[in-house]
């Protein structure tokens, strides 16, 4: 199991970029690696068990279905279904936590998965450093500097 | 009424750095301004679950929290308030530290629940978030500012060399050094260069070295472990200079005390390894730490090789020496009778004031048997600390009462000593013969016992009596020792 982890502080607090991410249609909104979402059958897209169809940038496209979705706890998990890496079983969650102090919030964003050895260190920086990391610069950009 | 308080901050400082603070339970009196002073009852470790701290608050008031869970994984622990003069009930709290990968700084929460009367609600709310959350995490930013490196202090010879090598990958230093085995003379100082630590290894800068009666059997070639050419010397205390990779929760500025059974403490600055450092507690003085190994054994050999109830006698072989005054007057905490053996009547004066009840002159460290068995009317001695080796083993063995025990820490130069162990059927004895380094290369025992002498010396219920020489003086320290002219323990103090 290849674990992933990426956290920074956003200035902005948690219920305003909660706001932005709850939505799990809204991912090219932000996300600079993402060109489009819909959610499949036109469903809700805060209706758990949903499905995102995502296209990348770089022609890219991945299916990942809503597994859970908490308002009280600003948490959204979801699973890749189909995508063009070689990993499976990935579950990704992304998280808030109001810092009171300051009144900004602090944001984790972590994936667990299994890929074939030889490609963890690969995988792990495909996740990590680039679809996470590039998203949560884009998030510090879109809410201001700390 | 219900209320829940969740506070939260971000700190400029790695999760290690911050959690290497925050899992001692006891380390609020460090670091929270509302806390004048924090202690674990029954001596616990600061990371036992079910463990009890006792607040003393600026403001006067006791409190008594007790631990509930603890987790270096998911760095977070749970804690609950037993007994405090506040109306808060049912009143729990969790710390849960995240790192920030992105700055390497840490996010730290802090939710607490409790209950309040009405009435008294808000002001308990506002109470907490701002004098116990937000004035801790204002205290910790302090306390870990106040503890980042100092700049090394300029040297009389080598002000200029040390400027120019800080940041740079060698340190010069000076070190003793024995190229053949004989007297104290053969101790000489040496200048030398320190490198920069490999991994999992920190470089320190010494303040107090404990010379042990090991250093001198190695010096004299009489004893495994040394290799010429060799520094001697397997403990030393100090300030950590830079940390190598791999090293958790250990931080140039950090005071450390250390043991290992390889040689090469007598020096001004070396490396060793990281797993062998025990970060020292406020309370606990350079000086004071400079015993570990002794107040280890003392700790190893009333607290495991052997337990004596309360009201027990213990017979100390040199009761006024480095390991013996230690012993004593740990002994004495625990409602032990001591005797002891010393050479001279002032011996016995400074034994007396370290507690000992009855300190014997004898010279040759064996006290008459009548006399033992005048002291206990006739009963003999419960516990035997034996360090003259196979000298007196006999008739330590015939002092000793029904189920005694003798412990013998000292075989007087690497003499053999038999044993018939039909003497030992007389009585139902037992003797064993414990070695620190066996015992303390559990880890985890090492930092519980450290612990414990610690938790002795801040409440000043165990004084470490040293005696001082620098570094380049190494030779009168071994020399004190071998004449048998100290009281308390030998030290070398490089910075002095």
């Amino acid at each position: 199991m290849v674990k992933v982890y990426r956290s920074t502080v956003l200035n902005a607090p948690a219920d305003r970029v909660w706001r932005d991410l709850r939505d799990f249609n809204g991912l090219a909104n932000w996300h600079p690696l993402i060109l489009s979402s819909r959610i499949e059958n036109s469903h809700p897209a805060d209706k758990v068990g949903c499905v995102r169809y995502l296209q990348l940038k770089d022609g890219a496209r991945v299916r990942e279905k809503l597994l859970s979705l908490s308002d009280y706890e600003y948490t959204c998990t979801c699973a890749i279904l189909e995508s063009p890496l070689d990993l499976s079983d990935y579950i990704a969650t992304l998280r808030l936590l109001p810092v009171t102090e300051g009144n900004r919030c602090f944001i984790e964003w972590s994936a667990e998965f299994d890929c074939p050895p030889e490609k963890v260190a690969e995988l792990a920086d495909t996740v990590g450093g680039g679809l996470f990391q590039a998203g949560l610069d884009a998030l510090k950009q879109r809410y201001g500097q700390t | 009424m219900k209320i829940s308080v969740i506070q939260s901050a971000v700190i400029d400082a790695p999760i290690e750095r911050v959690w290497a603070v925050l899992r001692d339970f006891s380390s609020q009196e460090s670091w929270h301004p509302a806390v004048l002073r924090s202690r674990m009852e029954n001596d616990a470790a600061g990371d036992v679950v079910g463990g009890v701290r006792q607040l003393s608050l600026t403001d006067g008031a006791e409190q008594r929290e007790q631990l509930l869970s603890h987790n270096d994984c998911e760095y977070t622990f749970t804690y609950c308030i037993i007994d405090s003069p506040l109306p808060l009930f049912d009143y729990m709290a969790t710390v849960r530290l995240k790192p920030v990968t992105d700055g390497n700084q840490t996010f730290w929460d802090w939710r607490t629940q409790f209950r309040a009367p009405d009435e008294r609600a808000a002001k308990l709310k506002s109470m907490v978030q701002e004098q116990i959350c937000e004035a801790g995490f204002a205290g910790l930013r302090t306390y870990l500012a106040g503890k980042t490196a100092r700049p090394l202090p300029p040297g009389p010879e080598t002000e200029t060399a040390a400027a120019a090598a800080v940041g740079s990958k060698q340190i010069p230093s000076r070190a003793v050094v024995v190229a053949a085995t004989g007297g104290p003379e053969v101790l000489s100082l040496s200048h030398v260069a320190v490198s920069a630590p490999g991994p999992r290894q920190v470089r320190i800068r010494q303040t107090a070295i404990a010379v042990n009666y090991l250093d001198l059997k190695h010096r004299r070639g009489i004893s495994e472990g040394f290799e010429l050419p060799g520094t001697p010397g397997l403990e030393g205390v100090g300030e950590i200079i830079d940390a190598g990779e791999q090293v958790n929760g250990l931080f140039p500025g950090d005071r450390v005390a250390y043991l290992s059974r390889t040689p090469g403490a007598y020096a001004e600055i070396r490396c060793i390894d990281a797993d062998a450092c025990i970060p020292l507690p406020d309370g606990v003085s350079d000086n004071d730490a400079s015993s570990l190994l002794k107040g280890l054994l003392a700790a190893l050999l009333l607290g495991r090789v052997f337990r004596a109830a309360a009201g027990a006698t213990i017979l100390i072989q040199a009761v006024s020496g480095g390991v013996g005054h230690l012993l004593c007057q740990w002994a004495k905490s625990m409602d032990l009778t001591v005797m002891g053996t010393v050479s001279t009547r002032q011996k016995a004066k400074f034994s007396r004031d370290r507690g000992c009840d009855y300190p014997i002159v004898a010279p040759d460290d064996i006290p008459p048997a009548a006399e033992v068995m005048r002291i206990t009317n006739g009963r003999g001695v419960d516990y035997w600390v034996h360090s003259s080796g196979a000298h007196g083993l006999d008739s330590a063995l015939a002092s000793l009462a029904v189920g005694g025990h003798c412990a013998v820490i000292g075989d007087r130069d690497g003499q053999s000593i038999t044993l018939d162990v039909n003497l030992l059927k007389r009585h139902s004895l037992t003797v064993s013969a414990p070695v620190c380094f066996d015992y303390f290369a559990d880890r985890s025992y090492l930092q519980r016992a450290a612990h414990q002498l610690f938790a002795k010396i801040q409440r000043r219920m165990v004084i470490p009596v040293i005696q001082t020489f620098p570094l380049s003086q190494a030779a009168e320290a071994h020399q004190q020792i071998e004449s048998r002219q100290n009281l308390g323990a030998v030290v070398l103090t490089p910075g002095g």
